[in-house]
């Protein structure tokens, strides 16, 4: 019974948190409080029952929230990042412009969390639409040039990704007759314009969610915004649009192997094409980015098989929630480490870098991390027997593929890091926030839930044949750098 | 009792007259007051008679028709008699107070003032067609010689060339009366009427009624005889142009309708009714459209007559052998507009007045920034406007309708152009003055503010001519008892 | 006479009451002036809320008399009557707070107060008129008592802009009294009725129907600004900003969109109108509307002129809303009434605020007014994006009704519509967002006004804030019994009865 009062209040507490901003002397207490704004929504991830539905009926065109394990994982993913990138932000921040920023965190983060917990189509879409426009304030926070321009492409990809959405929910709502998301699936597999349907929302959460061709905005946008935010809209936000694909698409009513053969190959464009122009960046943050489309990318594979398989989706799930789980909180450190300032200590300097290769390296699945889990999840999947779409025969190679890409994407991340990184004290919040994501993504990973529903295979025991699988690629990628590195000479400036 | 109102109707203003021509400017006002309390009361009275009771034939002195006066007491005619009442009440009230009483010759305006009643008076009342002329000679004169009250030399021509066109206007008339005495030895309008339904004969007497209408059309100034209209009222004393717009050329328009509705039938033709409509629409058109240029605030006023008059006119074309449902909508609107437009325009004069007053000039763009010192008036002025705009729920509006609906009844849709188009008109000259009046770029600072007594009587006047449209429905009821009594007779 | 037949004449009286008071008090009191409009407004709200409260519980309010022959003049308070009632006598109290701080110190007080009050008065009339010709009436009224609030400056701009105001008013004015007369003459007085008169009307008379229904609308749409009739409007943004807020978003573009709702719904009803096929020459014009306004928008470089355009366009929803003609797309119209309302009330609040504080008229003036005008940019933003349709504002409720509506009606080119005046919507609004909370302040502001230590002055502040709460609250409890969209589904279960 602590479901209905944790979910209010996981929306709630960051809006109350607005009236903070009203007066300026207020903002240090705003600041410092960042990291709790998430608080009710981890306890919420933690605690609350599932399936419990939280019923609003006067709310917009009728609420409805709740939990299931998607939205579970899902919501653990995105506070904890958020709470984690909220410690960073207290040390980050200066006292210029510190109230406009913590008005549009908190007002992200409501978006962000209120539509995962939103199981009616209305909530679901005005929080998407809060978090869209909110974030706006956050990429253009520095106010440059550079910035302003991110935020202008952003803004239109997203208004034209919002209206994709209204649209296609509209005729699907219409079709379902009804306003909750869970109705829609089968709505949509029913109408007689599903095609369009399905057209409308990928493309309208496509957007969000990094897909090839509707990307623009991604690799502008998240590097210029502070770091904090640039490890939430990689990390979380960026979730929301697979979020959106999964409550909304037809999975498990009919499998649509057209739809399956088009989102793998954009699946696989995304995989490989942002890895490659991924290695052409100069700055550690456009990388990261290019790495998020690289990513998102693989895990659009997945929904596109699950769009195949009626019978795999609900496992494709799981797995796909443990992917973005993984990738989260993994790309989550990986921003933050970008704005941390090494020590003048060579030997803790040495300790540093490790920490901070770790999550890249569980990017490209290194045995004993979150991304070893995940590859190993999504190999087991994505198995060929299973599928019987014309690109299907290309899974493999591709993730393999996609593994040597990440792999040397890290590389190029971790060079350019160092071309950057400056030596320098951090303030104490800055290393408790970057400490904490960076054990959240190492440890903590193991311990949520979503990591836990697959539990029926222990992930730190591995086959050697397993070991070996995830291992190659990483040797393979190292050995490509290394080669580039020399070849190139050390001046790093084009590795790709 | 009926004896004495209707002596008291008809001698009061002739005695009042013959006092106030001994009496001084001053001295005539308090006797005047007097008078207009006794002819309100008077006119009040036999207004209640006749909606009690209905109309009634009067034989004056006791003698009967041919060789006596007869007067025909009807709804209609209490209703103008009451009308005439209020609105020359108003303007003497104003006048009172308006006119410079150390002006030597403003001592006649009084006794004018009370020969133009009882002018009036006898043509609401009368029903034969001498006592009518006899009536419009009255109205005729005294209304020149108010005119020529204004006093400078511009005023007397203007006066003169009244005078010529209300004596040849006069004479048609009389013309017109001889022919009818010779064709059927009667001078009584339900005699005549009466013959004509009984032998179809009579044809010469088809020109008489052109010549009698014609006479006629000139004294209530019809396109295109209006030429003499506006020089007259725009020159006269405001409170004088109230009277002469308001009530003067309705008195000969009164007689025309009245010889139309029964002996238009027998008498009159398509052709005929057709053109007097074409002529009172051109008139809406011609007298909005030089309304729209005038320079002089009261030249607008006095041309918005001219389009105005125009409207009524359309209860020739309208009665015309149409259904009597038609004939009674058009009669009815007539009716309304007669009234409409003489309380608003009264209402216009005497706040034009006041306004140009307390400028000191009568340029239309002297107004500007008026509305700042003077809204009252203004007030007036802008409601009186709405009313000859034709929007509700003014009267003009109700008499507006009713045409709408007599044309469309009839199917002659062209008069729709000439009301749509003639109200748009109207608001265009009426909108020119408020816009001129809400100029704030002006820096007068010489201002004169007319006492509060001369403000509130316009008012007045424009508040009665806005709520006719909502009360349109009790008036028309008892002028409704005219129709039923005039015909039947 | 019962209360019940009284009350409407009260609602309608106390306004007229109150003008007729402020016309005869001096300029120089002020208090007393303030007074009287604050205790008729507040007193006008108490009497429709009861009134909304009766007609909630089954009730009708109404009194008729004849006024000329055949016509009878007709006051009645039924659903549709208490939306439009509610709407004008909640945001008039509103307005009268913000034209009492925005007039300050300003000459001619007793005049604007004077034909304000008229104004709403006969917005009053128009909402509880109960026939064609008791609607015209007010109507008319109603144009004549806005004309000297628009060129209540007195500068030649203003008269121009009155001009012109009056010439299309006046014209549209004309057009509908022919229509009105037309149908008069063939079927006499015609009052409002749910289903309208001519459901089963005989086939000869179907030319003639489909004639006046263009004139009537040809005369309504001038007011509701339907292109090409809409030039009076984007003019008539020079006038004050409370008389903006009154033009665009409580009476006069208001009583055009009514009327025509009361004509489609009341008069020849919905499913008649539809039959004659009427309802696609509306709707297409009204898309062309909606397109055009938003896309004229986008070049103005006045704010207030934005604003003026992107009220073209919005209004037209509601008329598109009923050319959906099936029970979710006229509750989406309709609710659009209010929403459009308190939308463009608050926008024009601001617009104004920003002019009489800052002196701002020009939008790339506005650089960093967020900063010195936080809750009037708050206001302004949340109305903004309520226009786009973001949810969960007020405008989204629209949007989403009406294109449910839309795809019940199979009518789904709607969508699209509504799709490219988002999108453009969001051209011509984020922009202005953008200067005015992320650029910084550039130049000095124009004509800085000091107010201690808030913003601005407190009469002007509270009216968008609270017009901004209310739709956001709108937005957020739509389906609670007591929004604007509860009160329309009762209204098209009682009305339209598809």
């Amino acid at each position: 019974m602590i479901a209905s009062p944790l979910m209010l209040m996981t929306v709630i507490l960051p809006l109350a948190s607005l009236f903070l901003a009203i007066r300026p002397q207020w903002q240090t207490i705003y600041r410092y409080s960042l990291p709790l704004l998430p608080l009710p929504a981890i306890l919420a991830g933690l605690m609350a029952e599932l399936h419990h539905w939280l019923e609003l009926p006067w709310l917009l065109i009728g609420g409805l929230w709740g939990l299931d394990e998607l939205r579970q994982t899902f919501l653990l993913l995105t506070s904890v990042l958020w709470a984690t990138a909220g410690i960073f932000a207290v040390g980050y921040l200066e006292t210029r412009k510190l109230r406009p920023f913590c008005l549009f965190w908190a007002l992200t983060l409501t978006g962000n969390l209120g539509l995962i917990i939103s199981v009616d189509l209305a909530s679901f879409y005005s929080f998407f639409a809060l978090m869209t426009f909110a974030a706006y304030g956050l990429v253009v926070h520095e106010r440059t040039d550079e910035a302003n321009r991110a935020g202008r492409v952003y803004l239109a990809m997203a208004v034209a990704g919002e209206m994709a959405l209204l649209t296609g929910l509209l005729m699907a709502a219409h079709q379902a007759g009804s306003t909750l998301l869970t109705e829609l699936p089968g709505a949509i597999a029913e109408s007689d314009r599903s095609g369009m349907i399905i057209a409308l929302l990928v493309s309208g959460f496509g957007v969000k969610a990094g897909l090839p061709f509707l990307h623009f905005w991604l690799p502008l946008a998240h590097p210029v915004a502070p770091t904090p935010a640039s490890a939430v809209l990689s990390g979380a936000m960026i979730k929301a649009g697979l979020l959106g694909w999964l409550v909304t698409l037809p999975f498990g009513e009919l499998s649509l192997p057209a739809w399956s053969n088009t989102l793998v190959v954009l699946g696989a464009i995304g995989a490989l094409g942002g890895a490659a122009l991924g290695l052409k960046q100069v700055r550690p943050k456009t990388v990261l980015a290019y790495s998020s489309i690289s990513q998102m990318g693989l895990i659009t594979l997945m929904v596109g098989a699950a769009m195949a398989n009626m019978e795999q989706a609900a496992t494709l799930f799981s797995v796909i929630a443990l992917y973005a789980l993984h990738h989260g909180l993994a790309k989550g450190c990986l921003f933050l480490s970008t704005a941390v300032e090494l020590p003048t200590q060579r030997r803790f300097r040495w300790t540093l870098w490790l920490l901070i290769a770790l999550p890249g390296f569980s990017l490209a699945g290194l045995p004993f991390t979150s991304g070893a889990a995940a590859k190993l999840a999504m190999k087991a999947e994505l198995k060929l027997e299973q599928y019987d779409f014309a690109v299907a025969e290309y899974l493999p190679l591709i993730m393999t593929a996609g593994a040597v890409a990440t792999m040397l994407l890290i590389w190029r991340f971790i060079w350019t890091l160092h071309q950057s990184a400056r030596r320098g004290h951090n303030h104490p919040f800055k290393w408790l926030g970057w400490v904490a994501a960076t054990v959240c993504s190492l440890v903590g990973f193991w311990f949520l839930p979503g990591a836990r529903s697959e539990a029926g295979h222990s992930w730190f025991v591995l086959t050697p044949g397993e070991l070996w699988s995830l291992c190659w690629p990483i040797v393979v990628a190292t050995a490509i750098a290394a080669v580039g590195w020399f070849t190139r000479g050390r001046n790093g400036s084009d590795l790709g | 009792m009926t004896l004495w109102l209707m002596a008291g109707l008809l001698f009061t203003p002739l005695a009042w007259a013959v006092l106030t021509l001994l009496a001084g400017f001053r001295r005539g006002r308090v006797v005047t007051w007097l008078g207009i309390a006794i002819q309100v009361l008077v006119s009040l009275a036999l207004w209640a008679v006749v909606v009690r009771d209905g109309g009634f034939q009067y034989p004056l002195g006791g003698w009967q028709a041919p060789l006596g006066i007869e007067l025909r007491v009807d709804g209609l005619a209490v209703t103008f008699v009451l009308l005439t009442a209020l609105v020359a009440a108003a303007s003497g009230l104003h006048a009172g107070f308006y006119l410079d009483p150390d002006k030597q010759w403003h001592r006649y305006f009084w006794p004018l003032f009370w020969f133009l009643w009882a002018g009036l008076n006898v043509v609401w009342l009368g029903n034969d067609l001498f006592n009518l002329y006899v009536g419009l000679e009255l109205i005729s004169l005294s209304a020149v010689g108010l005119v020529a009250l204004g006093g400078q030399s511009e005023a007397l021509r203007a006066a003169l060339r009244y005078l010529m066109a209300a004596l040849l206007g006069s004479l048609a008339y009389l013309l017109g009366v001889a022919l009818f005495y010779g064709e059927f030895g009667s001078l009584s309008l339900s005699g005549i009427a009466s013959a004509l339904g009984q032998d179809s004969s009579g044809d010469g007497t088809g020109f008489a009624l052109v010549l009698m209408l014609f006479g006629l059309a000139l004294k209530t100034a019809l396109f295109p005889m209006h030429r003499w209209l506006p020089p007259a009222h725009g020159i006269a004393r405001s409170p004088v142009s109230a009277l002469l717009s308001a009530l003067v050329v309705k008195g000969s328009f009164y007689i025309a309708a009245r010889l139309w509705l029964e002996l238009g039938a027998p008498l009159g033709s398509l052709a005929l009714a057709q053109l007097l409509g074409l002529l009172g629409g051109m008139a809406v058109f011609w007298g909005g459209w030089q309304a729209l240029r005038q320079r002089k605030l009261k030249q607008v006023v006095a041309y918005s007559s001219v389009a105005q008059i125009g409207y009524l006119f359309l209860l020739f074309p309208l009665t015309w052998n149409t259904t009597e449902a038609a004939a009674l909508q058009a009669q009815q609107a007539m009716t309304l507009q007669v009234i409409s437009h003489a309380l608003a325009k009264a209402a216009m004069f005497l706040s034009a007045g006041n306004l140009i007053m307390s400028v000191g000039s009568n340029r239309v763009n002297a107004l500007a920034g008026v509305s700042h010192f003077l809204p009252f008036s203004l007030f007036s002025f802008g409601l009186a406007g709405v009313s000859l705009m034709g929007l509700p729920p003014t009267g003009g509006f109700a008499a507006k309708w009713l045409f709408l609906q007599a044309s469309l009844a009839t199917g002659q849709w062209w008069w729709l152009v000439v009301l749509l188009g003639g109200g748009l008109l109207s608001a265009a000259y009426v909108f020119r003055v408020y816009r001129a009046s809400f100029v704030e770029d002006s820096n007068i600072d010489h201002f004169f503010h007319p006492a509060r007594r001369l403000e509130i009587i316009p008012m007045i006047l424009a508040l009665l001519s806005l709520g006719l449209g909502l009360m349109a429905e009790p008036v028309l009821s008892v002028m409704a008892l005219t129709f039923a009594n005039g015909e039947g007779t | 006479m019962t209360t019940g037949a009284l009350l409407p004449v009260f609602a309608l009286m106390t306004s007229l009451t109150a003008a007729v008071i402020i016309f005869t008090l001096p300029e120089q009191k002020h208090q007393l002036r303030t007074a009287v409009n604050l205790i008729a407004a507040v007193l006008k709200l108490l009497l429709v809320g009861l009134m909304i409260w009766g007609v909630f519980q089954g009730r009708e309010y109404g009194i008729s008399f004849p006024m000329i022959p055949g016509v009878e003049f007709v006051l009645r308070a039924d659903a549709l009557a208490m939306l439009f009632a509610g709407l004008s006598a909640s945001w008039w109290l509103l307005t009268t707070v913000y034209a009492v701080g925005y007039l300050e110190d300003s000459p001619n007080r007793s005049r604007f107060f004077g034909f304000f009050s008229l104004c709403v008065a006969s917005t009053m009339g128009i909402a509880l008129a109960g026939n064609l010709f008791t609607f015209f009436l007010f109507y008319e009224m109603l144009t004549l008592s806005t004309y000297p609030l628009v060129v209540h400056r007195g500068t030649q701009q203003a008269l121009r802009a009155g001009r012109t105001y009056i010439i299309y008013t006046l014209t549209g004015g004309a057009v509908l009294l022919f229509g009105i007369a037309m149908l008069h003459g063939f079927s006499g007085d015609l009052p409002f009725r749910p289903g309208g008169h001519f459901a089963d009307m005989s086939p000869d008379l179907q030319a003639p129907l489909t004639l006046v229904f263009v004139i009537l609308i040809a005369g309504l749409g001038v007011k509701a600004a339907i292109v090409p009739l809409h030039g009076w409007l984007p003019t008539a943004m020079v006038a004050p900003a409370p008389v903006s807020a009154l033009l665009h978003a409580v009476a006069v573009v208001k009583a055009g969109a009514f009327g025509i709702v009361r004509v489609v719904f009341e008069i020849y009803g919905l499913e008649t109108a539809n039959a004659l096929g009427l309802l696609w020459g509306l709707a297409a014009i009204a898309a062309f509307t909606i397109i055009y306004g938003s896309a004229r928008a986008l070049s103005q470089s006045d704010l207030k002129r934005r604003l003026a355009f992107s009220t073209v366009s919005q209004v037209s929803y509601i008329i598109l809303g009923l050319c959906l003609a099936g029970p979710v797309g006229v509750a989406g119209g309709l609710v659009h009434l209010v929403h459009q309302g308190v939308m463009k009330i608050t926008l024009f609040f601001c617009a104004g605020n920003y002019a009489e504080t800052l002196g701002i008229h020009r939008i790339d003036e506005l650089d960093g007014a967020g900063r010195r005008m936080p809750g009037t940019s708050v206001a302004f933003t949340l109305a903004a994006f309520g226009m786009i349709g973001t949810p969960p504002l007020a405008g989204f409720i629209t949007k989403w009704t009406m294109g449910t509506g839309a795809l019940a009606a199979g009518m789904d080119w709607v969508i699209a519509v509504l799709v490219i005046s988002s999108l453009l919507n969001a051209a011509y609004f984020l922009p202005v967002l953008n200067r005015i909370w992320f650029r910084e302040q550039k130049n000095a502001w124009p004509e800085e006004r000091q107010w201690g230590r808030f913003e601005t002055s407190a009469w002007l502040l509270w009216p968008p804030l609270i017009t901004a709460g209310f739709l956001v609250l709108a937005g957020l409890l739509a389906s609670a019994s007591f929004s604007p969209l509860g009160w329309v589904e009762l209204i098209v279960a009682r009305e339209v009865d598809l």
